[in-house]
């Protein structure tokens, strides 16, 4: 990032944490988000009773945007790995931040463009119908975010069955269901935190048709 | 096609379209950015929840394909010109440049931008129903509890923090204030689950003192002394949960419903979907009060209804962990296995089992209970599941 706002930002803005400390937590109101000018945040989430790294973020990261749009309990938990120099803004500064640093501004921009995309991508699996579509595009959503994949074979997607009962909006159960039915049709191969998809794009074929037939109604 | 390029002295290309030239498709990946200089074009895109084709004009001066450009995804419009029309072509790094130049265009997108994010959140949280199920204090209060199970107490520290700040009027805070002066103080006591967590979330007023003080009662469990396969070694009077678990499947435990009274006229299939809807939402306290009451109707006289009695005691097991009551769940899984070998929930029971005394640090048990899974016919995911359990265990 430019370093021209540093000094200036860092006396007014910066905060600084020690390795191990909490930033911030799950389910605490937020108001504020952060952009990493060094050090490495790791993003966690404790579900059923385990906790789960969701990403590492370093210079340059900016985490916790959710807070410039509306004040609403944390989604995740940041953690600081090692130690930390953060530029955390408040909610109510966005503007002023805004106009004194175009560069901070254009990553927001691009980081809000991913996050619209994934939450409506997110939204057209809940609003299929059957479960059995949700879990199916589930995988093709999956599949889609790995540019590296080759659709044209069988994929693997690091993923436990209960990340996809959250995905699906399903219960555990439910979606568990469905995927062992996938698994004993040969579709899938399930194993503990992956699952091996022999043809992707006949998931995306039926989901898309299932698509189409649901709006045709 | 008759469409012509020029490139600029920036670099910056001018693209001409005829009328009724397309732009791009939805789902094309592309990374440029357009601007439309002179003519006219027509986004086209479909609704996300009706299907509908939505038409949204572009004036001149105007960006376009923004999004699917930065965020590096397919479009999802259609552009289409109408008129004569001329287009500059932007690289995202072109694209950048000029928006770090003129920071009122970033900040009016981003406003556009954070308005859509805001609305399609909403509108997923709605039809996730979660608005109401969610109860951000007594989630943090959990947060926290959980970090204190693991002995992570500077987390639990500034969870419990959180909560007092926030909500110090909340029903746990009396236990929270409990804990925060006992990691203050250096010594954290032994951590109390089960007991504790029995009457939490929507319980009455009452229960709460007691609540505050059950911390020390020697026969609970020991759940966060990891690694230690043998906590009565260490805990003299404490009971290891191998024993307990024995006592579980030698006696006759009673579970304790006797006093929910009648089911309000439901049927036990009726108070199934309620309490798998709970569940869904998430309000595990609620689905097990549900899952209980079906227990305690003990209605087995019909294939459906025997159905539902033997995945109500599954699924109040289930709810019981979630809400960190280990040893209750542990008596419920129990139950089906004693008084209902027959039941296609046995196998899921047992991994369970496996799985609390794994989350008690028993490996050798846990690892006992998974290999029993791993035995019984067929080989399911459960089967694969248990085995992955168990070399994670060996491995450690």
């Amino acid at each position: 990032m430019a370093p021209a706002l540093d000094e200036r930002f860092f006396e007014k803005f910066g905060v600084e944490y020690a390795p191990g400390e909490i930033i911030f937590c799950e389910w605490e109101p937020g108001n504020e988000f952060y952009f990493i000018q060094s050090g490495t945040v790791r993003i966690v989430k404790v579900i059923n009773n385990r906790e789960k790294n969701i990403s590492d973020l370093t210079d340059g990261d900016v985490f916790g945007e959710m807070a410039i749009l509306e004040e609403q309990p944390r989604s995740a938990t940041a953690i600081a790995l090692d130690r930390v120099k953060l530029l955390k803004f408040h909610r109510d500064n966005f503007d002023a931040l805004l106009s004194g640093n175009p560069a901070l501004a254009y990553k927001l921009l691009v980081i809000f463009s991913k996050r619209i995309y994934e939450a409506k991508r997110r939204l057209m699996i809940l609003l299929l119908e059957e479960p059995s579509m949700r879990v199916m595009d589930v995988l093709v959503m999956l599949a889609e975010k790995d540019p590296h994949l080759d659709f044209q074979n069988e994929i693997t997607l690091s993923v436990t069955a209960q990340d996809v009962a959250r995905w699906a909006g399903l219960t555990e159960e439910d979606a568990q269901k469905e995927l062992t039915h996938l698994s004993r049709t040969d579709k899938i191969e399930m194993f503990g935190d992956k699952i091996v998809v022999r043809k992707i794009r006949e998931f995306q074929r039926l989901v898309a048709s299932k698509r189409k037939s649901m709006y045709q109604k | 096609m008759s469409n012509g390029t020029a490139s600029g002295p920036s670099g910056i290309i001018t693209r001409s379209y005829k009328p009724g030239s397309i732009i791009y498709f939805e789902g094309d990946k592309s990374e440029y950015v357009y601007i439309l200089k002179s003519g006219k074009v027509v986004l086209t895109s479909i609704k996300l929840d009706t299907g509908e084709e939505q038409k949204e004009e572009v004036r001149p001066g105007e960006f376009f394909g923004v999004k699917s450009a930065l965020g590096k995804y397919p479009r999802e419009e259609t552009a289409q010109t109408v008129g004569n029309t001329l287009v500059l072509v932007l690289t995202p790094a072109d694209f950048e440049r000029l928006v770090l130049k003129n920071s009122n265009v970033v900040r009016k997108m981003l406003r556009v931008f954070s308005n859509q994010l805001r609305r399609i959140v909403k509108m997923e949280r709605s039809v996730l129903g979660e608005t109401e199920i969610v109860n951000p204090d007594v989630e943090l209060f959990k947060l926290g509890e959980y970090y204190y199970r693991q002995g992570q107490y500077r987390h639990a520290q500034y969870a419990y923090k959180r909560y007092m700040e926030f909500y110090p009027d909340g029903e746990h805070a009396a236990l929270v204030m409990k804990r925060i002066r006992a990691i203050d103080a250096g010594e954290p006591s032994p951590p109390d689950l089960g007991a504790d967590h029995a009457s939490k979330p929507g319980a009455p007023a009452t229960d709460r003192s007691d609540e505050a003080g059950t911390g020390e009662g020697s026969d609970l469990l020991d759940f966060t002394d990891s690694g230690d396969d043998h906590p009565s070694a260490s805990g003299g009077s404490r009971t290891a949960l191998t024993d307990e678990m024995d006592d579980f499947l030698s006696d006759d435990v009673s579970l304790g419903i006797d006093d929910l009274g009648a089911a309000g006229g439901e049927s036990p299939i009726e108070l199934n979907e309620a309490a798998d809807a709970s569940r869904l939402r998430g309000s595990f306290d609620e689905a097990l009060e549900l899952y209980k009451k079906i227990i305690s109707m003990n209605r087995t006289s019909s294939p459906d209804e025997k159905k539902v009695f033997e995945k109500a005691h599954f699924d109040a097991g289930v709810c019981l962990m979630k809400l960190g009551r280990q040893r209750e769940a542990l008596d419920m899984f129990s139950t089906i296995l004693r008084a209902m070998p027959g039941s296609p929930y046995v196998k899921d029971a047992i991994f369970q089992i496996g799985a609390i005394f794994e989350s008690a640090g028993q490996r050798d048990k846990a690892i006992t209970y998974y290999t029993k899974v791993l035995n019984m016919p067929p080989k399911d995911k459960l089967s694969g599941e248990a085995l992955s359990r168990i070399k994670k265990l060996q491995g450690k």
